[in-house]
Formats: C-alpha cells, structure tokens, sequence
C-alpha cells in the first residue's frame, strides 16, 4: 500500500520535475524509488491487509504481481534513459509512465469492482497519450486514436458487466459478490451471465485476445517503440493479473459455465496471433502478433483454474514480459532510422556476435525452447491445462507453438544472412540497450534452470 | 442491501413518461397547427443574435480558446467534489479536513503545473 502512495507520488515529481527545474534529478529520483518500491512490497509480504473498507486487498497475490511489473518498469528504465535526460523528450512521459504504474497495482491488487474499473482508466488513459506521445509521426497519431477509440468502447462492455453485476448482487466487493453467487447458484437471473459475459468481453478487449485483437497490431506498431514495449510487457501484465483475479475469486462458481467459451476464445487467440505472426515483414508488428499469440497462452491459466495456475500465469508473465523487453530492446537499439523490418538484421551476427546471441538467447525463449524459461513457463500452464480436463486445448496449444518456433527462429536465420549493399550501416548497440539485453538473457536462463522460485510462491 | 419492489411500484415512473412525451408531441402538434406558416429568407438563416452571419464556420481558430474551456472544466468539476463535503463537514471530523486539504493540495499542483507550462499565457 505504501508502495502505491509512494509511485503516486514519484509520478506528480516527475510532473513537477520540468516546471519546478530539478529535470535533471529525475532519472536517480525515480530509480531509488522504483528499488525502493519494490523494497516496501517485499516487506508488504505475508500480510494481506484489506486497505480503505476492503477497496484494495494486498495479498501476496497481488504483491508478487506488483512487484513483478515495478521490476519490469525498472529494468524497462534502463533503455529509456533518453526520455529523461535527453533535452528534447518531456518530464511528462516518465509522469505518465509512473501514473501507468499506479494503475497497474490498483488494477492488480483490486478487491472492489469499482477499483478495478479505476485502475484500468488510470493506466489506459495515461496510454493514450504514450500511444500518441510522437506528436510529428502520423502513425502515432492514429495508434492513440484507434487505441482511445476501443479501449474506450471496451470500457463500456466492462461498465455495463459490472451494472448487471451490481444490480443482480447489490455489491460491488469481489467477496460478496462470490458469496452471493455461490448462495444462489440455483436460481441466478438471466442478467448475471450476461453481465458475466459483458465483462468478459471487455476485459478480452483489453487483453487483445482474438475475436477483439484487430486494434493491436495497429497500435503496437504505430506507437514509439519504447512505449510499444511497455505496453505489451507491464500492461498486459497487470491486464492478466486483473483478469485472473476477478475470475478466480469471484466467478469461479460459474465456471462450468464461461470455461468452454473462455477455451474457445484462447485456442482462436493462440491460433490467429502465431498465424498472423509468420507472415509479417515488419519486426515490430510480428512482436505485435506474438505478443496477441502468448496473450492465448495465458488465457489458457484462467481456463485451466487450479491450484497451480496462479503460480503458472505468474511465471509465464514474468517469462514473457522479460524476453520481449529484450526484443524490444534490440529493435529500438537498431531500428533508428525507422528501419522495422527484419531483414534489417541481416548480417546482425558477424558484426556484433555478443549481442545477437543475446537477441538469441531471447527470441529462443519467447518461442518455448528447453533451457529457457519460456519452456517452463509454457510446461507448467500446460500441466495445469491438463490437469483441469482440457486435452484439446492443449493439442492446440503445442500446434500454435510449432507455429510461433517458425516465425522467431526466422529472427535467429536472418540475423545470420550477410549484409547487403542496401541494408546500409547497422547501429551498434552499447549503453543501456546493452545492459537490458544482457540482464534479459541472464534473467530467462536463471528463470528457465530454476523455474520452482517463482511458480512455487504462489 | 435488499430491495422490495413490486412493478407497480414503477408506475410513477411510467406516468412520467407518458406526461414527458405527451408534453412534447402535443406542443409540437399544436404550434403546428395554430401558428400561421409563413416562411422566408432571413427566418432561415442561422442565428447570430441579430447580426447578419458572415463566413464559414468550418475555419481554424487558436487552439488556446479549446485549452482554456477544457482547463475551466477540469477544475470547475473539481469544485463539484467540495459540496458533499461542505455538507458532510461536522459529521467528518479533522480527518474529513486533511482529506480535502490533500485533495486541494494535488489540485493546486496541477494549477501551478498549468501556469508554469504557460498553458494560461495569452500572448
């Protein structure tokens, strides 16, 4: 809890930071914050105290995730240093982007409906402006527009949800909620499966599962890199912490019922995305499909619903979330001159061997291979799958990932091509790309030869 | 919280409705048909408190009128928070008073935030 007041407040700094003049005190202020964030919430653990009437539950749950996306803000610091010492960029995107953080948590660690419709707003509507934040490039412009247009008609789906909710229950705590539902599982009206099934569609929506998926690679491309890396990472992150949350404490009852059509939706997911993915020229919109591809997998966690799949979804976040950050990493240290395209990686290996086997290292785990942690992460979501009943699923599963395995080891193969004529200079990658894309591999190696840390503590 | 409502309780409700629209279907019907119809010119044109209109309205104009409505408006709803508290004031206490003072406190950031950015600066 502490830790939400203390990023609320390192955000209104990083506001204040321009106009009051300590600019450039701003990357060391909201680096000793962010550790020391992550510091309060390793405290917070084993505690689980209900905060302002039980608005907010901080269980360990929700500590692990909030810790988990505060790390992954920190280390996505690392290759951002540019929007906060450079001269041209603005205080308010690191304001913004803390303000997401706060977010994040309240949609994270939310144990109201009302909080959760608050924590979605406070990171989507700070997005928006990330989204659009290259005021000169028109793709950006349009990604904020498209992205502001859905999430907002989202938003609608999820608000109507939880009216139906509210007016079926007469409240809007998670735990009442389940206890109403569970008292009178016989007789339910009508209008609590469609409010059900509203929220379902809005939180698919935000979590661009597939038949609700068509703004998301729009979006990721046309948004700056830095702020596509965010999204698909920390966003999706607390998107899928939420999304659990709310289906495994409260409508878990009901499960029979919204398990198949959750099953369909993850398998069509997992399906389009890595479809999709194959025929994409364009890095940035094929990580775009990747990450709609892996937001399947994680789908499958919510359907699966065991005792083990609150520690699966956990690890396959964090697994996912690392590894993209390094492949983003990777195409904003080279893509400069808006070069996005993966034959830009040609010649990649021969020039700089250190860092293209980082790129390797995590293109091999997004894709599920055994040393890593994407292999783990996918083996115990998988497990759980099964454990739940769902063969086919899983059939279709490890089908989709025989797919994606295509698409990141073409990545892999170009970057071993030579260098054309055309392809023109390859940027070096040194700094803080560097040091993320080293932290990355190391991270997905530990957490690939020690799965157990992080699936077991929850 | 346990709600005892029978349909008949929204009858009011429905009666209003009825009063609603039949209000406004029959003025309407009834300006219709005593008013003398007699149509012209100048009755057609646009409305500009009695000036005759000039030009298109469809043409760019400062972005500074759009900031300072929408700046007017953020802070004007915030005030809208300040009248259940008013009234609440006894019943809250000190703590009630601290609430808000925090809450102004973060208001009056985002004010010096606008001045100092000079989103208020005319010229």
């Amino acid at each position: 809890m502490n830790a939400l007041i203390v990023i609320a407040c390192l955000g209104i700094a990083a506001m204040m930071s321009e106009v009051l003049g300590f600019k450039k005190l701003l990357l060391p202020l909201v680096a000793i914050g962010l550790i020391s964030v992550v510091g309060l919430f390793v405290m917070d653990w084993n505690t689980s105290i209900r905060y302002y009437h039980d608005m907010l539950y901080f269980d360990n749950y929700a500590i692990a995730f909030s810790a988990m996306v505060t790390v992954l803000t920190a280390l996505w610091l690392i290759m951002s240093k540019e929007y906060f010492i450079s001269t041209t960029s603005k205080a308010e995107h690191a304001a913004l982007i803390l303000f997401c953080l706060t977010g994040a948590i309240v949609m994270i660690s939310y144990s109201d409906l009302s909080m959760l419709f608050i924590g979605i707003e406070i990171l989507s509507i700070s997005l928006y402006v990330l989204a659009a934040s290259n005021k000169h490039d028109l793709r950006s412009n349009e990604a904020g527009l498209k992205y502001f247009l859905m999430g907002a008609f989202a938003t609608g789906f999820l608000l109507f949800g939880i009216t139906l909710i509210y007016g079926a229950s007469g409240s809007f705590n998670l735990q009442e909620i389940a206890n109403y539902l569970s008292k009178n599982s016989e007789h339910l009206p009508m209008f609590v499966y469609a409010g059900v099934l509203l929220m379902l569609v809005g939180l698919l929506f935000k979590v661009s599962a597939a038949p609700f998926h068509f703004w998301a690679p729009d979006v990721y491309e046309g948004s700056p890199t830095l702020v596509t890396a965010f999204m698909s990472t920390i966003v999706k992150t607390a998107a899928f912490a939420a999304f659990y949350r709310l289906f495994a404490t409260c409508f878990s009852d009901l499960s029979g019922w919204w398990g198949e059509t959750l099953a369909i939706v993850a398998a069509l997911t997992m399906l389009v995305g890595n479809v999709l993915a194959v025929m994409q020229q364009n890095f940035k919109r094929m990580l775009a499909y990747s990450s709609i591809a892996h937001a399947g997998y994680m789908l499958m966690a919510i359907v699966a619903m065991n005792h083990i799949s609150a520690g699966a979804i956990f690890l396959y976040t964090s697994a996912y979330s690392i590894a993209s950050l390094g492949a983003f990493a990777c195409l904003h240290a080279l893509g400069a001159n808006d070069n996005e395209k993966i034959i830009n990686l040609r010649g990649f290996i021969a020039k700089q061997p250190f860092n293209a086997g980082l790129l390797c290292l995590a293109m091999l785990s997004l894709a599920g291979i055994p040393p890593l942690a994407g292999f783990f992460a996918k083996y115990y979501l998988f497990y759980g799958v099964i454990q739940s009943g769902y063969l086919w699923l899983v059939l279709v599963a490890v089908l989709s990932s025989l797919i994606g395995v295509y698409y990141y080891f073409r990545v892999i193969y170009t970057m071993f091509l030579p260098r054309e004529e055309e392809d023109g200079v390859l940027p070096k990658i040194s700094g803080g790309h560097k040091i993320l894309l080293t932290i990355v591999a190391i991270l997905s190696l530990l957490m690939g030869i020690f799965p157990g840390i992080l699936q077991g503590i929850l | 919280m346990i709600l005892l409502s029978a349909p008949v309780d929204y009858l009011p409700i429905a009666m209003m409705f009825v009063v609603a629209m039949g209000f406004v279907l029959s003025t309407m019907v009834a300006t219709h048909l005593l008013g003398p119809n007699r149509k012209s010119k100048v009755k057609l044109e646009t409305f500009e408190c009695g000036i005759e209109p000039q030009g298109n309205s469809r043409m760019p104009f400062s972005i500074k009128y759009f900031l300072i409505a929408i700046l007017f408006v953020l802070f004007d709803v915030e005030v809208i928070f300040m009248y259940p508290w008013a009234v609440n004031f006894r019943s809250m206490g000190v703590t009630g008073l601290l609430e808000m003072f925090l809450f102004m406190g973060i208001l009056v950031l985002g004010l010096i935030y606008i001045i100092r950015k000079g989103a208020l600066k005319w010229e």
